[in-house]
């Protein structure tokens, strides 16, 4: 039988548990034609006297399957070898893999994990958290109460989200065409990727660009191509990236305030009235918090006639431009 | 209410594979149902990873996966009790690490579940962060969500769904009528900054979705719930449709029809004009839809049918009528 159709049957999650298996299996590490030759999946497309590139190639995208799940693949020069890529060696330390043994968690905090899971409604943090759940069950823990039907969902609805998260966890630059609020032309921008955070609903990537070193925020939802990542990478930043940047959202949301008059009773009034730190005057006009004028005026034109912003300025225009706009669109 | 099965991936079928074996050797002998049901999957599932595991191991001394080298199980046990016993382990001894990603995904809910007034124990929360820092393979990835306040209306929605009876309120509609409303809470759900309440409405006889934020005077009656979790199917659009729907043509910026996505009805198709993508999106009345229109000011544009435009065209122009 030729060596591919019968490797054909053999499934690829059987391959990658076998490479998992046999690279755990080793203290000294196997070369990658050992594995190539000798591991499960592999070993049935393995020519002994020939060109194996694609099979290599196959290991690549093998190795970086793996570990995207977490798994710590290493990879060891032999000795008296450096700089030879034919001898590198490749093993999982055990220790880096296992969970170490003083972490447990009660059945009230596998619960609370249970909970946390759900709250991702789609996208990507769904399934990373469905997959860390099969991890958490792995050790057995019985849960104290079944898993309610309450939790609230959160929908992740911006694209950049996946590959974002993934070049964080990489440290490597990515590119991206940006629409800055305000500007009439998305711009291509080249940064290094430092937190995702969730500020007043939305998601902001806090992020460095290399030259000037200088920190800037950017919406997801006004990234308007597909993020490409690079292969540069940048070394790992301080942890605190996230307090950082939830810090200076919020220095900016508390510094925005905007003074708008409302129809009693309307919509505008029952829903800008119950925004996070908004205060009702005496007159009846309401001081809102914003982290962004183009935001608020898209949502504050939405109100049609309910809604007439008294300041600031810069608003109050960008708000009557919009209304046109759209008189103008549907005329 | 169940979850639509998702088909697996190679590397989530290795994950849990992974996951499994430990499980397995800290049990001595369990059966196929109890594994499933702890794992939360089919018992097929648990069967056909069983198979696999138990040809599976490591090349070993001869290269070439000889007896001692695979994992093992009592096949009698396996085939005719429907237990699981494994009699020869290899290379794994215990659960795996979770990734950066992973860790971070479940901080990250963690921290939205902090905001709500049940789980407001932040020092368990805190304590539950660090271990799952600890736990991963590398420094969770930088990705977290502000606190926000406790809203009453989450807190008086958890204690109805607790005690299986139905919440009483006062809700605005899109139309600007006030009515009052009894509902069965079956979820809670956010979007971008918005809060929605999705439950079976004793008006309507529906499942409905309503606006946290248009919700006021929630009172939680001692009227049992007559529509449960499990009787029900929410459907995967925030809204619900109706056969009285209007249909809408509409054109929208390439890359913003994500916006849009739970006013599209299934199976409608969409076209790129002039650059633009042309589809349909459904409602009950053009008093949504002004609103929903409005708030994309030369993102979205209403095409057809003409009563519609005139209605977004007359809200507009009122709003804008008032800076003069």
């Amino acid at each position: 039988m030729p060596p591919a159709s019968s490797a054909a049957r053999i499934p690829v999650e059987e391959r990658l548990f076998s490479l998992v298996l046999a690279l755990l299996a080793t203290d000294t590490g196997l070369t990658k034609n050992e594995i190539l030759s000798t591991v499960q999946g592999y070993r049935q497309k393995f020519a002994h006297s020939g060109d194996n590139s694609n099979l290599e190639r196959q290991f690549e995208r093998d190795k970086d399957d793996i570990r995207d799940l977490g798994v710590p693949l290493e990879t060891l020069e032999s000795p008296g070898q450096a700089g030879n890529n034919q001898n590198l060696r490749y093993r999982i330390p055990r220790g880096e893999y296992e969970l170490p043994a003083d972490i447990t968690f009660s059945p009230e905090e596998t619960t609370l994990l249970n909970l946390a899971a759900m709250v991702w409604r789609e996208g990507s943090l769904s399934g990373e958290s469905r997959r860390a759940i099969i991890k958490l069950r792995s050790l057995g823990v019985v849960t104290t109460e079944p898993v309610l039907g309450y939790a609230p969902r959160v929908r992740v609805r911006d694209a950049a989200f996946e590959p974002l998260s993934s070049a964080l966890e990489k440290h490597v630059i990515v590119q991206f065409s940006y629409l800055k609020p305000g500007e009439g032309a998305p711009r291509l921008r080249t940064v290094a990727p430092l937190a995702l955070v969730q500020h007043q609903g939305r998601w902001h990537l806090y992020a460095q660009e290399p030259e000037s070193g200088t920190t800037k925020t950017f919406l997801l939802r006004r990234i308007v191509s597909p993020v490409t990542i690079t292969a540069k990478a940048f070394p790992p930043p301080a942890a605190d990236q996230s307090e950082r940047a939830l810090a200076e959202l919020e220095e900016v949301w508390r510094s925005h305030t905007a003074t708008v008059q409302v129809e009693p009773g309307s919509d505008a009034a029952t829903r800008l009235g119950k925004r996070r730190g908004t205060v009702a005057a005496a007159s009846g006009d309401l001081e809102l918090h914003y982290s962004d004028a183009n935001i608020l005026a898209d949502e504050l034109a939405g109100f049609g006639p309910e809604v007439l912003v008294i300041s600031p300025p810069e608003l109050r225009d960008a708000v009557r431009d919009r209304l046109m706009r759209t008189a103008a669109d549907h005329g | 209410m169940a979850e639509r099965a998702q088909p697996q991936k190679a590397q989530d079928k290795l994950a849990f594979l992974l996951s499994l074996v430990p499980y397995l050797m800290d049990h001595d002998r369990v059966s196929v149902a109890e594994t499933a049901a702890h794992f939360g999957v089919p018992e097929e599932q648990i069967r056909d990873a069983v198979r696999l595991i138990s040809v599976s191991g490591i090349p070993g001394e001869t290269a070439s996966y000889q007896h001692g080298d695979l994992f093992d199980i009592s096949w009698d046990d396996f085939e005719f009790n429907d237990e699981i016993v494994l009699t020869n382990l290899v290379a794994i001894d215990d659960s795996p690490r979770f990734s950066a990603r992973e860790a971070a995904a479940l901080i990250a809910g963690l921290q939205y579940l902090s905001a709500l007034p049940e789980h407001a124990d932040r020092a368990a929360i805190a304590s539950l962060q660090s271990k799952l820092s600890r736990g991963a393979s590398a420094v969770p990835s930088q990705v977290a969500v502000e606190a926000s306040e406790t809203d009453d209306t989450l807190r008086l929605i958890r204690e109805a769904v607790e005690h299986g009876v139905q919440l009483k309120f006062d809700y605005l509609n899109s139309r600007g009528e006030h009515e009052n409303r009894h509902v069965d809470p079956l979820r809670v759900e956010s979007v971008d900054a918005d809060w929605y309440l999705r439950g079976w409405c004793h008006l309507r006889e529906a499942v409905r979705t309503f606006r946290l934020d248009r919700i006021s005077d929630p009172i939680v009656t001692d009227e049992p719930i007559t529509h449960g979790a499990t009787d029900v199917t929410l459907p995967d659009t925030l809204f619900e449709g109706s056969a009285d729907d209007l249909l809408v043509t509409i054109d929208v910026a390439a890359g913003a029809e994500a916006l849009l996505a739970d006013y599209v009805p299934d199976g409608a198709t969409s076209t790129i004009v002039d650059g633009r993508v042309r589809t349909t999106v459904r409602v009950s009345h053009y008093h949504g839809l002004k609103r929903l229109i409005a708030s994309m000011p030369g993102v979205a544009t209403v095409v057809a049918p003409p009563e519609a435009r005139a209605v977004v065209a007359e809200w507009a122009a009122a709003g804008a009528d008032r800076y003069r």
